[in-house]
């Protein structure tokens, strides 16, 4: 199993308070909120931390893009993909990911990646995403046309990699004349693609299509939610396209917390772990799912979902309860990941191992604890000890 | 009463709602769609052919994938107008209706006789703000619309059944297709508003905060001989808060313009 240390970068100083006065972290926070020193501190102090990971042993450090908010500080992933480019040297550096739709110009990150690419050898891992609803009002994006946007750019970016050029793009919401990339990317004949989200059929039968076979990677879920999309994927590519899919294809993304003792985790993380899923994470479902994001059958469905959870604060006990995330003594983490690697067998696992307001101690301290007792058992695991889904059917 | 009808143009599939005698009327449905109970529009079936569209993508009509923005709309009203033989027509359009009969009329005011444009979208005056229709919350959304009465029983309308919610959303998604960027305007718009000579009139709710009154007043100055009515008592959706005095501003107009 590959292991990533993945990194939102939060406004960690934000005045909590702002929640009185303002419905969202997102979109409406005033920016007179951000103090640019402490900005300095923050982007500088995050990067160690990727860093120190990459020393430690993890396979891969990723880092992805959200705009005018406090929960993360990356609208351009890319400047932090290229900051870690010089300062590591074998760690893959993984964007997951980069709203390519959300740009008139997808071409501009096309080139900027490859650059990347070029300068670490071939360490570049690039995701593709359409940008949460958030960013729609953020950047000005029509999102009734985000699917279609998604796909159209994906094609421009993928043609651009590795069609020689010149050649004309003729889409129907992308036109150029003249695509024609220097510098095309290291890797051949493209860096690898992953298609991060937090749940969504259409994703999943996109990314598992045969000519793409990218790699699905599940965030932020419920751990039932977990189990039913990572199998929807190997499902999806046996009975709709009549290949097995590669353990290789699925990740799972999800915060952690590591201590002594289970007691010791949950009391560090807890107010750390509440502040990033019931602060930084406030979003009105207006913001989340603006109108025209989500498909109608989607929406629908999001929508009964979210009236049977409004108002629900979350605790630390519910979110590791429900399995959103992993927190506890080194034997409890490796056993919970080690379980779960045998039913489900995904080969790519990132930890999300700064959240909110976590401080620097804290977090050095969870990064070391996890790479040296957690990391060496999961890093040896292969599809051996994924029992397939013949032990699902038996539990 | 108003029936419904479908018609086909070009391959999209259009859901009207018509009724009432005398001069056809199209009424132009603004960003919220048409709900079950349109008195405002039901009213003015007393005086006119009235003829109300579910736009493409609103309602009941088809979603057409060549139809993305403004400019498409209008060039396919057109084809409509040749579809069902119309011509000599008023044309009322509230918010994005609004705004799709200015563009209709700087392409032709050929097939128009008059034009009234109620709490109309479209234009863009630099440094007045106007509230976001779509970020805001539902209980938000409800204080923009609507001045007073009526936002309640208005919004449990669409509740009534899972149809009518799906509906609700489908209107949502629709209007963010047409006018999500740069947000309820073409920011050309003005320099071609010369081309309208037809009567014109334009109707405001006092209290519209989607579309405040400053922009019927800029209307006003840049539509040659427009004439303009300020109404009380309501916001954004004046023609359901005040069916009946959107009804008579209408009619009188139309019966002043054809003197």
């Amino acid at each position: 199993m590959k292991i990533f240390i993945f990194h939102l970068m939060p406004y960690s100083d934000l005045d909590m308070s702002y929640a009185d006065k303002y419905r969202a972290a997102w979109v409406v926070l005033p920016n007179s909120y951000f103090d640019p020193k402490k900005g300095h501190e923050l982007y500088n102090r995050y990067l160690d931390e990727l860093e120190l990971a990459a020393e430690l042993g993890f396979d891969g450090i990723s880092v992805n893009e959200h705009h005018q908010n406090a929960y993360g500080l990356m609208p351009s992933p890319v400047v932090m993909a290229a900051a870690l480019s010089r300062r590591t040297r074998n760690a893959r550096i993984a964007i997951l990911g980069n709203a390519f739709c959300l740009r008139e110009h997808p071409l501009t990150l096309a080139e900027e990646h490859a650059m990347i690419d070029c300068i670490t050898g071939g360490r570049l891992i690039s995701g593709m995403v359409r940008g949460i609803g958030a960013e729609y009002y953020s950047l000005g994006a029509n999102p009734a046309f985000s699917h279609a946007r998604f796909q159209e750019a994906h094609d421009l970016v993928v043609q651009a990699w590795t069609r020689p050029g010149p050649f004309a793009f003729e889409g129907e919401h992308y036109h150029f004349e003249y695509v024609n990339l220097w510098p095309r990317p290291y890797q051949q004949p493209h860096p690898p693609i992953w298609a991060p989200s937090t749940g969504s059929t259409e994703t999943i039968e996109w990314a598992a299509h045969p000519s793409r076979r990218y790699v699905y990677l599940q965030a932020y879920s419920p751990a039932q939610s977990v189990v039913r999309y990572l199998n929807y994927y190997r499902e999806c590519a046996r009975r709709m396209y009549g290949y097995t899919a590669s353990s290789d294809q699925i990740g799972w993304s999800t915060p952690v917390y590591v201590a002594d003792t289970d007691e010791k985790a949950r009391q560090e993380a807890k107010p750390h772990i509440e502040c990033l899923f019931n602060r930084l994470l406030r979003l009105p479902f207006e913001m989340l799912f603006p109108p025209g994001y989500l498909s109608a059958k989607s929406l629908k469905n999001m929508r009964s979902h979210k009236r049977s959870v409004s108002g629900q604060e979350h605790t630390i006990d519910t979110l590791i309860e429900q399995g959103i995330i992993v927190c506890g003594s080194p034997d409890t983490v490796r056993k919970q990941f080690m379980d779960a690697h045998r039913l489900l067998g995904f080969q790519n696992l990132l930890c999300l191992l700064q959240f909110a307001t976590l401080p620097r101690d804290l977090t050095e301290k969870n990064i070391r604890l996890f790479a040296s007792e957690i990391m060496p058992a999961l890093q040896g695991l292969t599809d051996k000890e994924y029992g397939g889904m013949a032990v699902q059917a038996a539990e | 009463m108003l029936q419904h009808t479908e018609i086909d143009v070009r391959g999209c599939k259009l859901n009207l709602h018509r009724g009432g005698h005398g001069e056809p009327l199209l009424f132009l449905h603004g960003a919220q769609g048409l709900s079950d109970h349109e008195p405002g529009i039901e009213a003015l079936t007393a005086n006119f052919d009235v003829i109300a569209p579910d736009h493409p993508g609103f309602g009941k009509s088809d979603q057409c994938a060549a139809i993305d923005d403004i400019n498409d709309l209008a060039l396919f009203y057109l084809d409509l107008l040749d579809a069902l033989e119309l011509d000599q027509l008023h044309i009322v359009g509230q918010c994005i209706g609004g705004w799709l009969a200015l563009e209709i009329a700087i392409r032709t005011t050929a097939p128009i006789k008059s034009l009234v444009l109620v709490n109309s979208a479209g234009l863009r005056i630099k440094g007045v703000p106007r509230a976001d229709m779509f970020v805001c919350s539902e209980a938000d959304l409800l204080k923009l619309l609507f001045a007073a009465e009526g936002a309640a029983e208005w919004l449990a309308s669409w509740r009534a059944s899972p149809d009518l919610e799906d509906i609700y959303d489908r209107n949502r998604a629709a209007a963010a297709r047409y006018s999500w960027s740069p947000r309820l305007c073409n920011p050309k718009l003005e320099h071609w508003l010369h081309r309208i000579d037809v009567p014109t009139h334009i109707i405001w709710g006092e209290q519209d905060r989607v579309i405040p009154p400053a922009y019927a007043a800029a209307l006003k100055d840049r539509i040659a001989g427009a004439t303009m009515a300020t109404l009380p008592d309501c916001a954004h959706m004046l023609h359901i808060e005040q069916p009946q005095a959107f009804a008579s501003e209408v009619s009188q107009f139309i019966r002043r313009a054809a003197r």
